[in-house]
């Protein structure tokens, strides 16, 4: 046959299995979509096709040959290219060097026929439709032209398949126009496209087909017009949508309560401005914008790790600002960063040290208490149900799941009053992902306030009682109860109605 | 079982390459019968033991730094500059030992303290700014004896230097194990690995990450102006030139004994054994017939091989 095909494919690393055997196929020509959540497995078997990684059981074919792919060289050479999500260029390089990196066409000696590859740029951005000089570097390119920039490298050398990594998570709205105008025309032109997505309206815009992934696993692949998002929603959650859960009743009950939080005004250039939000005990805030909005931004300064240019920030009544993080912590603030690999944890020490860390810190204590440690450790491990070997598992034996659970108990074990989310679930399996939001609707009804910050919709809808919406770093609009829905939501967060 | 466990520890496979080294070299340098030991003998014990500490005592402090995720190249300079300003306020100055060792230590607890400063506040890549700090104390040193060497022993009581060949050795024991003893068992101790495994992580998980690093690199300062004080008083003069190139050692030492260049690992103990191994093969070698324009290459290949052997049986454990 014509075309892709996965035959089984398993890849697990250490102890998380990110592809449990999946098959599926993908038809010359067609532009076939790839959905699931973080965590589904979509970024690994894309990853397998590019060369980057090798499965460990099962055969990718390709027109009914098994691809043989040990470095992403190979793939290129078989006409398989990939655009990935952040990209991948050297900023230091021009464009023209960028296209052909590690592939330069050379002369005699290896010395660089620049006036040959500088050509054939010209042509190629041409093509695409792009108004970019071959000359310029590309640190000054904005995301747009970079992501543009990736499909024009794939496309270079004779590219009969083109991956597509969730390519619009920087780009504007206007930007993805353009991107799909470019797509709509290379799968005319008959390049097969595998586009990875979690965003359902690019995905019915621009594939024929569309592939579920859940927890590593294939679910369904059918064509377009066999299926709803709402379809396609449930089999990549495994079940419908959580809903709001919190009573008219307890809401209104929530109303009278006096702000832990109040921040007014608080502005940090260039990053937020003029930011102005309460939130009080029992009460979870949504805080929702596309990224570049400035909500990390705002809730490091919150937590003592940026000084703000001007704002009040109070606490509990009192007027509050942190230092270091060590402040906050004291003050009763936790931060649950979004990036666990970099912000949270420490890979050179165990998952019981792991857990420790702040707390320890926080209390003053010179001398670490081994025996109080342990026995603290054991029960987070046993209350977040960490799956972990033991507590002098280093974490990156842990699934992403179970590294993000420790971070969450880490900071939850500081007893925060304060208890600020960033991402709580980007990148972990469905199961981690209901447990820890559930943790959250838990410590909400102990009265602890929480501000959850996420870019997944789903997940501010059904868990936040109000929904601040940042746009470009300004607050957008303030939703509470009824009017927060998917779409009220976006429209202040993308601008796209004004 | 019980093996397996112990040698799970870095610090005791070191101790058992730093065994199997004078086991080697026991073996090897067996004299004909009668005759003296010319390497396993008590005098050359003390030998070894006496010129390793001086880096050893010094390494306790680089392997800090290191696990912390920084590297101090200024220790072989700040030895030297202790030594000659003790030197100085002691011989030329007049003063009295005590006051003349502290100003010693001062100098380099300042060192450390412009490193951590560069580090910590500048931002300067530590390779950076202690190599500027190593120019910069070398320089001074040199400077300030303007050639000349400073004869400490002229003024200490006779016999007095032979009978401090104890202290260097004893010096380096005690503060080998009250560091670790800190390392393990204080919360400052694990900020400074957590500060070396993940910096942005420290930062958000609320360790002063600017304190730890003046800890470590004031340590480090300190430690190495000791080790200064201690080499000029014991071997009875302060010049300039003194110490030179020990920083590569002392650094080898640490990662021979299990620290790790990118920060997060490592031990104090398992740096001065470091500086053992590295101290016996200097000793021995040179006995070896026909060896003596080796030394410096089979060192370097000791190193090399000892850290790849290291990296294989810790991938193994993975």
């Amino acid at each position: 046959m014509s075309g892709l095909e996965f035959r089984d494919v398993a890849k697990s690393f250490g102890a998380v299995k990110a592809l449990r055997g999946v098959s599926f196929d993908v038809q010359a020509g067609e532009a076939h979509a790839l959905v699931g959540e973080n965590g589904a497995g979509k970024s690994t078997l894309m990853k397998i096709l590019a060369g980057i990684t090798r499965p460990d059981a099962g055969a990718v074919l390709w027109d009914g040959v098994t691809l043989d792919l040990p470095t992403p060289r190979h793939a290129l050479d078989r006409g398989i290219g990939m655009v990935y999500q952040e990209t991948v260029l050297f900023p230091n390089l021009t464009v023209t060097g960028n296209i052909f990196a590690g592939r330069e066409h050379v002369g005699a000696l290896g010395r660089l026929r620049k006036p040959e590859m500088r050509a054939r740029t010209q042509s190629l951005l041409a093509e695409l439709g792009l108004s970019l000089s071959p000359d310029v570097e590309v640190e000054s390119l904005n995301a747009a032209e970079r992501q543009l920039l990736q499909i024009a490298r794939a496309l270079a050398f004779e590219c009969r398949l083109l991956i597509l990594d969730e390519p619009t998570t920087c780009l504007t709205d206007a930007e993805s126009a353009e991107l799909f105008t470019i797509l709509d025309r290379l799968k005319a032109g008959g390049l097969t496209l595998v586009y990875v997505s979690h965003k359902l309206h690019e995905v019915f815009r621009l594939c024929d087909r569309i592939t579920v992934l859940r927890d590593g696993q294939h679910v369904t692949t059918r064509p377009k017009a066999e299926l709803t998002p709402r379809d396609v929603v449930r089999s990549m959650v495994g079940r419908d949508l959580e809903t709001r859960t919190r009573s008219a009743q307890a809401l209104a009950a929530l109303e009278s309560e006096t702000p832990l939080l109040a921040v007014d005004g608080l502005t940090r250039r260039p990053f937020f401005e003029d930011v102005s939000l309460t939130v009080r005990p029992g009460e979870i805030v949504g805080l929702f914008g596309l990224v570049g909005s400035g909500r990390s931004e705002l809730a490091e300064t919150l937590f003592g790790l940026h000084a703000a240019d001007a704002g009040r920030v109070t606490l509990g009544g009192v007027p509050f600002q942190a230092a270091s993080a060590l402040e906050a912590v004291r003050a009763g603030l936790a931060l649950v960063p979004e990036d666990r690999q970099r912000q949270g944890l420490f890979f050179n020490l165990d998952v019981g040290q792991n857990l420790a860390m702040t707390r320890e810190l926080a209390a003053r204590r010179s001398r670490i208490d081994g025996r109080g440690e342990a026995a603290s450790g054991q029960s987070l491990v046993a209350d977040f149900r960490i799956k972990a070997a033991g507590l002098e598992a280093p974490p990156d034996s842990l699934s992403g799941g179970n590294q993000q659970k420790v971070l969450i108990a880490r900071w939850l074990s500081t007893a925060p009053k304060l208890l600020i989310l960033d991402e709580p679930t980007k990148g972990v399996d469905v199961g981690a992902k209901y447990e820890i939001h559930e943790r959250v609707r838990q410590e909400a009804a102990q009265k602890r306030a929480c501000l959850l910050i996420s870019s997944d919709l789903p997940e501010v809808l059904a868990l936040a009682d109000r929904i601040v919406v940042m746009r470009e770093g300004r607050v957008r609009g303030v939703l509470g109860g009824d009017e927060a829905n998917e779409e009220s939501v976006m429209r202040l967060a993308t601008a796209v109605a004004h | 079982m019980r093996l397996k466990e112990l040698l799970k520890h870095r610090e005791v496979s070191t101790l058992l390459i730093l065994v199997a080294e004078i086991a080697f070299f026991g073996w090897y340098l067996w004299p004909e019968a009668g005759r003296v030991h010319p390497f396993l003998n008590a005098e050359n014990g003390l030998l070894i033991l006496k010129y390793s500490s001086t880096y050893g005592i010094a390494a306790v402090g680089a392997a800090m730094v290191i696990i912390a995720g920084g590297v101090d190249l200024s220790p072989g300079a700040v030895i030297a500059l202790a030594g000659v300003v003790c030197s100085r306020c002691y011989v030329i100055s007049g003063w009295d030992l005590l006051p003349s060792v502290v100003c010693g230590l001062l100098v380099g607890l300042l060192a450390g303290a412009l490193n951590a400063l560069l580090v910590a506040l500048v931002k300067l890549p530590p390779f950076i700014a202690t190599l500027g700090v190593m120019g910069i104390t070398r320089g001074l040193a040199f400077i300030i004896t303007e050639g000349r060497f400073f004869d400490v022993s002229s003024r200490l009581p006779s016999g007095s230097t032979a009978s401090l060949g104890w202290l260097a050795p004893l010096t380096m024991v005690a503060l080998a194990v009250l560091f670790q003893f800190f390392m393990k068992s204080f919360q400052m101790g694990r900020a400074v690995f957590a500060l070396g495994g993940n910096e942005t992580a420290a930062l958000f998980s609320g360790i002063p990450v600017k304190r730890v690093q003046f800890l470590v690199y004031g340590i480090a300062g300190l430690l190495a102006s000791l080790s200064g004080v201690i080499l000029t008083v014991t071997q009875g003069q302060g010049k300039a030139d003194l110490a030179n190139g020990y920083e590569l050692d002392i650094i080898a030492s640490a990662v021979v004994g299990g620290a790790s260049l990118s920060g997060g690992r490592g031990s104090v103990i398992g740096a001065v054994l470091g500086t053992l191994i590295f101290g016996v093969l200097r000793n021995a070698l040179p006995q070896i017939p026909g060896a003596t324009f080796y030394d410096r290459l089979i060192l370097g290949v000791v190193v090399l091989v000892i850290v790849v052997i290291d990296r294989l049986l810790s991938r193994k454990g993975n």
